[in-house]
């Protein structure tokens, strides 16, 4: 039983120190490439983070979250350009905006198993990518910038991304680590292992992915937001770009779906692989990330932080 | 009430009533019905037509997860633990939620069950990776933990030897005597008939007879179901 | 008028090809539950596979048609060895990201070794067209149709008349029934992957005729499969051909009134509702998975 107690407090104080020793990098090293690189990691660990929250602990594979980062990205360029709202209330509203959406878009499909729901989300991303690709056209309005995109007013210093994005990605790992031994935790594995067990011992299954997938899909949204500030620029193509959903499976994949480090480990290395291998050839990259999730699947189908919890046992 | 599956009518108008406390037995041949008849009353089938009132109140239209809330619970034939979580997870889940107790409650209420069904030195154990018998005390440990009060039992019984029949019996009755309410579907006709009050027998989804379990033996129309004409 | 009938007639002719790109896609999930996100790249590298034989080696597309199948059909059996075997007791997702995985490598190395141009075929009858009272059919688009449907029949004939057919058909109904009547699963499940990879090569091939081909085309086709095997119910070909159609005048008839981005979007939602309120397909036939 101490021991368990140590364990638990010596979890949250390693967070602790790295949340300091992060939040001191910005002090040592200058503005530039670094940084930004750091920044980006942070970006990537907390996007798989989120979509670690719905599908690694659910189970329900969802192929459509770039949908609400497109959504939150042009929900807070355009809060900010035509609205006038400041920065920070728009990310805020951004992720209301997902939230409301991913509702609606969660209670018809998460009724739905497996393959459908996966098909699903992949269907609604790209419909909703073409419908703001025509949206002007369609409504008349100079309002979504069709292929063009918006642009947005110049922002503050790197630093100040940099701890936004690190702010993030303390949210969604301390949130998941929060609500992994929580009870809805243990609804959402219990959902995974055996859905109609689960049904019948009591866990309200839809209730439950649907608060996942609102959670997830909101938080997804925000970073969005983020980003179109930090670049000043988003176009369709970019920001509703089926490669960063890919981008998130394959990093919660590799680093383990279903665990708290499983997406920090996943992110860091495959964004520092991209950055390297995709500067140049980006189609490498994805050839690389297909052998890889191919590879996990046959050899190492629960990450790396999962292979590594699987040895493990306590006695209570 | 009647289920159907397409041409397949599983259960054709099939009415009983059961009593608190009681143990009743349900037994037939395979494809009679009897795993149907639990789907429905569960709430993983709605009937197509005819009604399930628990407590007075019509149960039809509620989904599994309330039924279960409010108090019966079901355990399935091909067992369904949460495989990659411990023994212990498995039955705090069905604390947590089929009971809705607290965390700390609820662990402790996991650990209590699982002394009383004689798992607590599996606790850490992956789910998976126990033996059958002890898989099926899973299963009854999880139904238990909800706090139901009548417990729909889908053949606990099958694939154990006679001295593991024997301490399922033995739990069973430690069970009831708690003042909870038990439903057998059986095949292992010695577990089924010594333990049961009262038995329905079904046959090809209808209810060919009632009664106390020696009366039901007897019945040349049971005896029929089971073995064929030139039996009876 | 006039226009009208067009756009149903090409959708009709579209239909036909798409239902022949899916009928594989449809096969492998109903025998082996797999969902195969890769369906689509199997459909690119049977038109290239095409296009290449006839610019390279001058060899007939109709006649280069058949080494397509053929290649197609022992890259799906060697797929099948190597990694979906492991997959078959494990959780449907691990297909899904196992096939997904396969496309990413498939696309791209496609993509690096061919580049991204657009490419066709380009024969001396290409251009040539059947005129009709004002309505226009090239001859290309009507033969690949033809062939379409005789490949489509002769999977019928394949499954519904033959005893491997049978096999694979009784394995699709019951695995463990099956398996007890003597028939081999593993060899069926390699057969019929081989089988799904071959005649959606073969479809490909068909598709290089009448249609531009580059690396990335596999994932729209990958799509329209889904969407074709939902409408006709997954798993039953007879239904797939009428999925097949009913997408296929559904996309000619938006393209023509509407424009062609809405035609995705209205795909989509198409597919939505379906899997909302008929996951079984039109037919009620399909298979829907377990929970």
């Amino acid at each position: 039983m101490s021991r368990q107690w140590l364990k638990v407090h010596l979890v949250w104080l390693a967070f602790l120190a790295a949340g300091i020793i992060l939040s001191s990098v910005p002090l040592f090293v200058p503005e530039g490439y670094r940084l930004r690189l750091l920044a980006l990691v942070f970006m990537w660990v907390a996007l798989s983070g989120c979509w670690n929250l719905m599908s690694g602990y659910t189970g329900y594979i969802d192929f459509g979250p770039v949908a609400y980062f497109g959504v939150g990205s042009y929900s807070t360029a355009i809060l900010m350009l035509k609205g006038g709202v400041p920065f920070l209330p728009s990310i805020f509203l951004s992720g209301l905006i997902c939230a409301v959406l991913s509702l609606a878009i969660g209670l018809p499909t998460l009724r739905l198993q497996g393959a459908y729901f996966a098909i699903a989300t992949f269907a609604v991303a790209e419909a909703l990518k073409q419908g703001i690709l025509e949206g002007d056209r369609l409504i008349g309005l100079e309002f979504f910038g069709g292929a063009h995109g918006l642009t947005l007013p110049p922002p503050p210093s790197e630093a100040y991304f940099y701890y936004l994005m690190l702010f993030f990605m303390g949210l969604v790992v301390g949130l998941t680590a929060l609500l992994e031994k929580s009870k809805f935790g243990y609804g959402l594995r219990a959902i995974r292992e055996a859905e109609q067990a689960a049904e019948l011992s009591g866990v309200p299954t839809l209730k439950i992915k649907i608060k996942a997938y609102v959670l997830s899909s909101s938080l997804i949204g925000c970073l969005g937001g983020v980003e179109a500030y930090w670049l000043t620029y988003i176009i369709p193509d970019d920001v509703f770009n089926v490669l960063r959903t890919i981008q998130m499976v394959i990093m919660t994949l590799l680093g383990g779906m279903g665990t708290v480090l499983g997406p920090v480990i996943g992110a860091s290395f495959l964004t520092l692989v991209s950055e390297y291998l995709g500067a140049k050839f980006v189609y490498d990259y994805l050839i690389f990330v297909g052998a890889v999730i191919i590879v996990v699947i046959l050899l190492l189908p629960r990450g790396i932080m999962g292979t590594l919890w699987q040895g493990q046992r306590w006695n209570r | 009430m009647t289920k159907g599956f397409g041409a397949l009518t599983a259960v054709r108008n099939l009415s009983f009533s059961l009593q608190e406390g009681e143990i009743l037995g349900l037994i037939g041949p395979n494809g009679s019905g009897k795993t149907t008849l639990f789907n429905v009353i569960a709430g993983v089938f709605r009937p197509d037509s005819g009604e399930v009132l628990y407590r007075g109140q019509s149960i039809v239209h509620c989904s599994p997860h309330e039924i279960c809330q409010m108090g019966i619970a079901k355990t399935s034939q091909t067992i369904q633990p949460f495989s990659n979580m411990r023994v212990f997870e498995n039955v705090l889940v069905a604390a947590l939620y089929g009971k809705n107790l607290t965390m700390g409650k609820a662990r402790e209420e996991t650990a209590r069950i699982l002394k009383f069904m004689g798992l607590e030195g599996l606790g850490g154990e992956p789910a998976g990776k126990i033996p059958l018998p002890l898989r099926r005390r899973l299963e009854l440990s999880r139904a238990l933990a909800t706090g139901a009060r009548v417990l729909l039992l889908d053949e606990v019984m099958a694939g154990l030897n006679p001295t593991e029949i024997q301490e399922s019996l033995e739990i069973l009755k430690k069970v009831r005597n708690q003042g909870k309410t038990l439903i057998m579907v059986e095949h292992v006709m010695r577990a089924v008939m010594g333990i049961s009050e009262q038995v329905i027998v079904l046959n090809h989804g209808e209810k060919i007879a009632e009664g106390k379990p020696a009366e039901v033996a007897g019945n040349p129309e049971v005896i029929q179901a089971y073995l064929g004409k030139r039996y009876a | 008028m006039l226009l009208f009938l067009q756009a149903l007639i090409n959708g009709l002719l579209l239909g036909g090809i798409y239902a022949s790109c899916s009928a594989g896609f449809s096969l492998a999930f109903g025998v082996m539950g797999v969902v195969n996100l890769s369906h689509g790249d199997f459909v690119m590298l049977g038109a290239f596979l095409t296009y290449w034989l006839f610019v390279l080696f001058g060899l007939n597309p109709f006649l280069a048609l058949l080494p397509t199948l053929g290649f197609l059909f022992f890259l799906g059996f060697f797929i099948q060895r190597l990694a979906i075997n492991r997959l078959v007791g494990a959780p449907p997702i691990m297909s899904y990201l196992l096939t997904f995985g396969l496309h990413l490598v498939l696309s791209n190395l496609a993509l690096r070794i061919w580049t991204a141009d657009y490419r066709a075929l380009k024969t001396s009858y290409t251009g040539l067209t059947l005129n009709l009272g004002g309505l226009v059919f090239p001859y290309s688009r009507l033969a690949t149709f033809a062939l379409a449907m005789i490949m489509i029949l002769g999977l019928y004939v394949l499954l519904y008349r033959m005893e491997t057919g049978r096999a694979i058909r009784a394995v699709a109904q019951d695995r463990e029934m099956a398996r007890l009547m003597g028939v081999n699963i593993l060899r069926i499940y390699a057969l019929t992957f081989a089988l799904a990879a071959g005649i959606t090569g073969l479809a490909g091939g068909l598709i290089s005729h009448t249609y531009v081909i580059y690396p990335q085309m596999g994932l729209q086709f990958t799509i329209t499969a889904f969407c074709v095997v939902v409408l006709g119910g997954m798993g039953y070909i007879p239904g797939t051909l009428w999925g097949g159609i009913i997408l296929g005048v559904l996309e000619s008839l938006t393209t023509t009134y509407l424009t062609a981005g809405l035609s995705m979007a209205l795909t989509f939602f198409l597919l939505l509702m379906m899997l909302i309120l008929r996951p079984r397909g039109i037919f009620g036939k399909g298979v829907v998975e377990e929970i």
